[in-house]
């Protein structure tokens, strides 16, 4: 049996990588920025699919992995145009300068 | 005399087949109604006349014939407990059941409701003729003979209902139709108010009613639960009874009168035990039973018009005149008497409720009669003394002289309707005048009507030898000789209070007659000739004349029965209606709630002392009237308050609108505003609102729009749940 | 009942007027003729199925549920289209039937504006009534239950009058209130009636789950009054712990509905603001849903906690009866007193239901339909006045028996009918109501204090009569008023026979709700702990979920025949995530039923 990667260490990776997305979603004022770090956290869930798909020896995590890739596309279509549309409007992507939405 | 009663005694129709008919009695005037409401204005005045008249004239008919039948040898009419004899009926099916109860569409005629029938029937169609010229210049004469026909069938129907529910819908039938009647001429708001006045007065009674129909089952029903040990009784087995019982309940339900009649039979016995099951446990038999007939001499005093809800009657009047004659004075205030009658055999085994109803009809005999004296319209006059002969006959009941309480019913349905038809013949005649003090000298111009106004008052009065003497001894013979068990000094004073009402009748009724006939026209009359009437209004008052005088055999005391070993003289009636009252002769006998005298009274006594009451009271209002105040024009002072107080009766309705319907009213509006719209809509629905919309102001601060802290504490939250499930799972 | 078309009966009398509003929906907006003609024609349809059902029908039969049929629908979570109908369900069936065309008939020249929108509405409501009464599924009920909120909500809110959006609001909220606690108690008692796998939301498996559990309890309660449960089933004791909460949601969801009191301050307002047409689907059936929801789920399935409070739900009954009338002697709006009315009316279908006697739940079930004809056709002749006047105050009228004879005769009949004069509809209901109080263990006095409705009931009804009616005629405007036209005598018509007919022959009426009531009894005696233990006589019997997608018209199981308990007959599966396939599949075996 050929020594592999143990799945422990691909889940502390992806763990890592969440974090660091939730951190830039949460902490960022570039709506740009707060964009990718979304994309990042999606990269993550990912990973953690594929090493228990591997673990398992299943296809379901691959599935999962190839919906989540779908569907983090169509997000980024739909948020980027949002973005633009905004930068547009008010001629800025500072999260902290468009909170219209509120009381 | 032997020829004779073998004529009577054999039907030419077969009995039987007459109370498989009995429906037709019922279904004639319902149609005869169905055509004059529906088609009355298509196919025209006499058309309609016809339809009416001759529905109710048909239905007298075949009411003769049943009357024949029910005499004949072979008639019995079918019931669980064994045929009963000079009866004939039949069972239509069932009307509807639910769990153990049932009530079936059955319908019997013995000699009380044939008599019922006779009088229903015979004076209806009277007046239904009477009509035909009394309202010959109304435009809503398809309405009124619609109601009139209603009125009839529904009145028939009571009568001939086996069952206290299908009793019942004759009963509300009828005080359906008054309340129709009553508000006949509905533009005038004071008519239609007399006429909701009425109905909602004979509700309240009908609320009795119910009630007591309802504790009658639960009585009924705890009586088949007995132990067949406590059903033994002289002649049956209790085995025997229980099983009887039990069928006769299932197969009739348990509160048709076989039924009734059978727990009566039982009743005796139990009367001091207490009832075991069932939610009246605990109660003894006796004190439901007397519960039970006073609801229903509540619901009776509604129908009857007795003290405390008599109001209703004298507002009554303001319906047209046929119909007080008809319904306000022959048949329909006369159902209590007929219920009680029904029921005498429960009657008889309560004396508390034998000494309330003497005393509640001996009182509303003598208010009515004292209110009587000073009212001025004609209808109000016979309409108070309605109510007053009305109390006579339950004071009958009261004193257990059912056969004489009923008795003046058919006499009081022959005279009162005359006097009525008479009092409308003269405001006919007289430009629709009511008011007695602006009539006078009638008597020339009316020949007809005055002469038998005066029979027929003759005949309330109690002048010999009219029937109206005959029945009202009857009732006043009984109450001094009977004695209702424990309660002697009731009787006694019903039987004063009889005494002195009669006087007041006499009296009444002479001055009622003297200011309208006798005397001079007065000068503010609304004519200055009265005309007499048609012949199609004058026929019916002959006849109805005639009758009042006729009448009198059914109290002549000339049948001789042998009774134990001796002979008794009975009056005519008393016999007739013997096999109706076997069962509460029997209970009667064998309880002693009712002492009856032991030896014959002699009558020619009592019949003198009737005679002088109705001759003094009589001539004492010629006297006042005729003498008296003519001359001086004025009443004496002091007697004005009592006049006064006597011709605003006694101030009743406003009491009663002080007491009740006032605040009835008051609380049903405050309730409205504070309840319902305060308590409930404002503090609790929309207390519910504001407090959502007022916490909603509070937390909408929460919404920041910053989307970034709304992610943050969505991650402290996921975090938070997340730790706090590790600490759940490792310990 | 072997025809191949008994079990699809109820399919059509539920779908058919939704099938129409599809039709009507190719309808052009301002073809209003033939939007009325093309609904009117729906609802004759529709009560033409309504009338085959019930011909169909055999009242003495000892199958509950009739005309069943079955249809697998979300099977994951127990969940089946399954419809039937018993005694109770058929007559409420046939009453919505016959309302359906009166209700066309009686908005048509009353309705002019968004006409296409009203009638899908209206066929849409029938569809969901109709479908509420006749699902045997409780999750299916609750969906109809819920759907018919929708329409019924813009009848009131787009066509109704001044203060419609308020009404409608109001009507919307408190129905909701209750019935989303209903459906937490629905839940609930999902995971409590059977074991994981097993768990359907079918009536049947829910009340046979519970049955045993229910007498257990009653049983244990007797000994031990108060005790805490120890050695109880674990069914049981959730029942002992949770039944009183599950049972007051379920109460509440009904006597918001029904309306008791004191939660019936949204009828009034929803009466009086909303357009003939709602008034009468309204007080005809859909407060019929709140009895018949007590009727079937709420007293059944917690029989134990039903009788823990029945002093509370006879006391708000009578309470409901009394305070109902008094409301009408307060009220100068017709609108108002006729729906305060049906307060005190349906008190008596509550009073009946908890004395817990045969009597008393037959009236109560009968009484169910009188209501339904008396106010429903109350509304409908006031609403042919409110069309010509545009007025609701009595005091706005006076006198009308003479400007409009016909009218005035109708709507005295109907008076009488709602006061329950014997001969009436009314009558009936109301005898056998209070007799069954009377009979059963609740206090007289409080039977006695129900009786005095007769009074009120008079009182009330007769007043506002002599406003409308008698008198002279006070106001210009009324004189020039018509008789009613030969469309609205078609459409009150019926209403009168009904009434003539209930109230002289009720028997055959009596006898298609007689084995409900039986049941009824029987379940609440047998909960009760009285009785013998076996529990044939109460179980619920339901045909099988078909085994293919499409059902067989297999007839309904005889009852002699040796039963099988329903939650067995549902396939065991554990709730994993996987393609919803097989039912799909004819040739998929499924695990045999023992």
């Amino acid at each position: 049996m050929l020594q592999t990667v143990p799945t422990a260490h691909y889940l502390i990776l992806a763990a890592v990588l969440f974090c660091l997305g939730m951190l830039g979603v949460l902490l960022r004022r570039n709506a740009l920025v707060v964009f990718m770090c979304i994309e990042l956290m999606l990269n993550a869930a990912n990973l953690t699919f594929l090493a228990f798909a591997r673990e398992r020896g299943d296809s379901v995590g691959h599935l999962s992995a190839f919906f989540i890739i779908a569907v983090a596309a169509a997000e980024a279509a739909v948020g980027l145009a949002i973005v633009i549309a905004v930068f547009r409007s008010r001629g800025t992507v500072n999260i902290e300068e468009i909170q219209s939405m509120k009381h | 005399m032997e020829k004779l009663q073998l004529f009577f005694q054999t039907s030419p129709v077969d009995p039987t087949a007459a109370g498989h008919a009995l429906w037709l009695i019922i279904a004639l005037p319902l149609l005869g109604a169905l055509i004059s409401g529906v088609f009355g204005k298509i196919i025209g005045r006499q058309n309609t006349h016809l339809v009416a008249v001759g529905a109710v004239g048909g239905s007298f008919l075949m009411s003769l014939l049943v009357f024949w039948a029910i005499n004949d040898f072979r008639s019995s009419a079918g019931s669980p407990f064994g045929p009963i004899s000079y009866a004939v009926g039949a069972d239509f099916g069932t009307w509807f059941s639910a769990g153990s109860f049932k009530v079936t569409f059955g319908l019997t005629a013995d000699h009380l409701s044939g008599s019922m029938l006779l009088v229903i029937t015979g004076v209806g169609f009277l007046i239904h003729l009477y009509s035909t010229g009394y309202m010959s210049h109304d435009a809503g004469y398809w309405r009124f003979f619609a109601y009139l026909n209603l009125f009839i069938a529904a009145m028939l129907t009571l009568v001939l209902a086996d069952s206290l529910p299908l009793l019942f819908v004759g009963w509300e039938g009828v005080g359906l139709c008054s309340y129709l009647l009553i508000g006949f001429w509905y533009d005038d708001a004071q008519k239609a108010f007399a006429g909701r006045k009425a109905f909602i007065t004979n509700r309240i009674g009908d609320f009795g009613f119910l009630v007591a129909a309802f504790l009658t089952v639960l009585v009924v029903e705890s009586i088949t639960q007995l132990p067949v040990a406590s059903l033994n009784r002289a002649g049956a087995d209790g085995a025997m009874v229980a099983s009887r019982y039990a069928q006769g309940v299932s197969a009739r339900g348990a509160l048709s009168m076989p039924v009734l009649e059978e727990t009566a039979r039982i009743l005796p016995n139990l009367l001091t035990q207490e009832i075991a099951t069932g939610p009246l446990k605990g109660l003894a038999y006796g004190t439901a039973l007397t519960i039970i007939l006073l609801l229903f001499l509540l619901g009776a005093a509604g129908k009857s018009a007795q003290i405390p809800l008599y109001v209703w009657l004298p507002d009554a009047m303001a319906g047209p005149t046929p119909v007080s004659a008809l319904i306000h004075a022959a048949t329909m205030v006369t159902s209590g008497i007929y219920l009680f009658c029904r029921l005498s055999y429960l009657v008889v085994l309560s004396p508390t409720a034998m000494a309330v109803i003497a005393l509640i009809g001996a009182s509303t005999a003598l208010v009515a009669a004292l209110i009587a004296f000073t009212q001025t319209g004609i209808k109000k006059v016979l309409a108070y003394s309605t109510v007053s002969q009305l109390g006579f006959m339950f004071l009958g009941i009261g004193v257990g002289a059912f056969w004489a309480a009923f008795l003046h019913v058919v006499t009081h349905a022959f005279f009162k309707a005359c006097l009525f038809l008479g009092a409308g013949s003269v405001m006919h005649g007289n430009a629709d005048e009511e008011d007695i003090t602006r009539l006078g000298g009638v008597r020339k111009e009316m020949p007809v009507t005055w002469a038998t106004f005066l029979i027929a008052t003759l005949a309330i009065t109690g002048i010999v030898p009219l029937s109206g003497f005959f029945s009202k001894d009857a009732i006043l013979h009984a109450a001094h000789v009977n004695g209702i068990a424990g309660f002697e000094w009731a009787g006694h004073l019903a039987y004063w209070l009889g005494v002195v009402t009669a006087a007041g009748t006499s009296f009444y009724m002479m001055r009622l007659y003297f200011l309208t006939f006798e005397g001079e026209r007065a000068k503010d009359a609304k004519t200055p000739h009265a005309h007499e009437s048609s012949p199609v209004m004058t026929g019916p008052l002959v006849v109805l004349a005639v009758l009042s005088v006729v009448a009198l055999v059914h109290g002549l005391p000339i049948m001789h029965v042998q009774r134990g070993g001796t002979t008794v003289t009975q009056a005519l009636m008393e016999n007739f209606l013997d096999p109706v009252f076997r069962t509460t002769n029997d209970l009667v006998a064998q309880k002693q709630f009712l002492v009856l005298p032991k030896e014959e009274h002699g009558l020619l006594g009592a019949y003198v002392q009737a005679w002088l009451i109705a001759v003094v009271a009589g001539a004492l209002a010629f006297f006042v009237y005729r003498r008296y105040l003519p001359a001086v024009k004025k009443l004496p002072a002091a007697l004005e308050p009592l006049r006064k107080f006597s011709f605003n009766k006694f101030y009743v309705d406003e009491v009663y609108t002080a007491l009740i319907v006032r605040p009835l009213t008051f609380v049903a509006r405050a309730a409205y505003r504070l309840v319902d719209a305060v308590l409930i809509d404002g503090v609790m629905v929309r207390g519910t609102a504001w407090v959502t919309k007022q916490t909603g102001a509070v937390l909408r601060y929460l919404q920041t729009g910053d989307a970034q802290m709304y992610a943050a504490v969505m991650a402290v939250a996921l975090a938070g749940g997340l730790v706090w499930a590790l600490m759940r799972v490792m310990p | 009942m072997n025809s191949i078309y008994d079990s699809r009966i109820l399919n059509l009398v539920i779908f058919s007027p939704l099938l129409v509003a599809g039709l009507l929906a190719f309808l052009p907006k301002n073809e209003k003729g033939q939007i009325r003609a093309l609904t009117l024609a729906g609802m004759v349809l529709n009560l033409l199925t309504c009338l085959w059902a019930w011909s169909r029908f055999i009242p003495s039969s000892p199958v509950e549920f009739q005309l069943e049929y079955r249809l697998a629908w979300i099977d994951d979570i127990g969940l089946s289209y399954h419809v039937g109908v018993d005694g109770l369900s058929m007559a409420l069936v046939l009453l919505t039937g016959i309302l359906g065309p009166l209700v066309v008939l009686s908005s048509w020249t009353f309705v002019d504006e968004r006409v296409k929108e009203f009638h899908l509405a209206l066929l849409v409501l029938q569809t969901a009534m109709l479908g509420a009464v006749c699902a045997v599924d409780t999750l299916l009920f609750f969906v109809f239950f819920e759907a018919m909120l929708v329409p019924m909500y813009l009848l009131i809110g787009v066509w109704g009058s001044e203060e419609r959006q308020m009404a409608a609001m109001k009507f919307f909220l408190y129905t909701m209130v209750g019935s989303v606690l209903m459906l937490v108690a629905l839940l609930a008692v999902y995971f409590l009636a059977a074991p994981s796998g097993l768990r359907s939301f079918d009536y049947s498996t829910l009340y046979n789950g519970l049955m045993s559990a229910n007498r257990e309890l009653a049983q244990y309660l007797k000994t031990n009054p108060g005790g805490d449960g120890a050695g109880l089933s674990a069914t049981a004791l959730a029942l002992l712990r949770f039944g009183p909460w599950l049972f007051l949601a379920f109460a509440l969801a009904f006597a918001i509905k029904v309306p008791m009191f004191p939660l019936h301050t949204w009828l009034p307002d929803a009466h009086v603001q909303a357009p003939v047409a709602g008034s009468i689907v309204l007080a005809g059936v859909m407060l019929k849903m709140g009895t018949y929801g007590f009727w079937r789920f709420a007293i059944p399935l917690f029989p134990v906690a039903a009788r823990q409070f029945q002093m509370l739900l006879a006391a708000l009954a009578v309470v409901g009866i009394v305070y109902g009338a008094f409301m009408c002697l307060a009220q100068r709006d017709i609108k108002k007193l006729i729906a305060y009315s049906s307060v005190s009316h349906l008190g008596y279908c509550m009073l009946g239901m908890a004395a817990f006697t045969a009597e008393g739940a037959t009236g109560s079930a009968y009484q169910m339909l009188n209501h339904g004809v008396s106010t429903s056709a109350l509304f409908l002749l006031f609403g042919f006045l409110y069309e010509r006047r545009h007025a609701r105050l009595m005091s706005d009228y006076g006198g009308l028996a003479k400007v409009m004879p016909v009218y005035a005769a109708f709507f005295l009949i109907v008076t009488f009918s709602s006061v329950a004069v014997p001969g009436t509809n009314g009558f009936v209901g109301e005898f056998l109501v209070l007799l069954g109080s009377y009979k059963s263990n609740l206090p007289l006095w409080m039977s006695v204090v129900a009786t005095t409705a007769v009074v009120l009931g008079a009182a009330y009804m007769l007043w506002m009569v002599q406003k409308v009616f008698f008198g002279q005629v006070t106001h210009q405007e009324n004189l020039t008023l018509k008789d009613l036209g030969r469309r609205e005598v078609v459409a009150a018509l019926p209403f009168i026979v009904l009434i003539v007919v209930m109230g002289l022959r009720p028997q055959p009426f009596l006898d298609v709700l007689n084995h409900s009531t039986n049941r009824y009894i029987a379940r609440a005696q047998y909960a009760a702990g009285e009785g013998p233990s076996d529990d044939s006589k109460v179980r619920v019997l339901v045909r099988p979920l078909p085994k293919l997608a499409v059902a067989q018209a297999s007839p309904t199981p005889a009852p002699s025949a040796p039963s099988v308990p329903a939650p067995v007959q549902l396939p065991a599966r554990p709730l994993r995530l996987q393609p919803v396939q097989p039912q799909l599949q004819p040739a998929q075996p499924q695990p045999a039923t023992p």
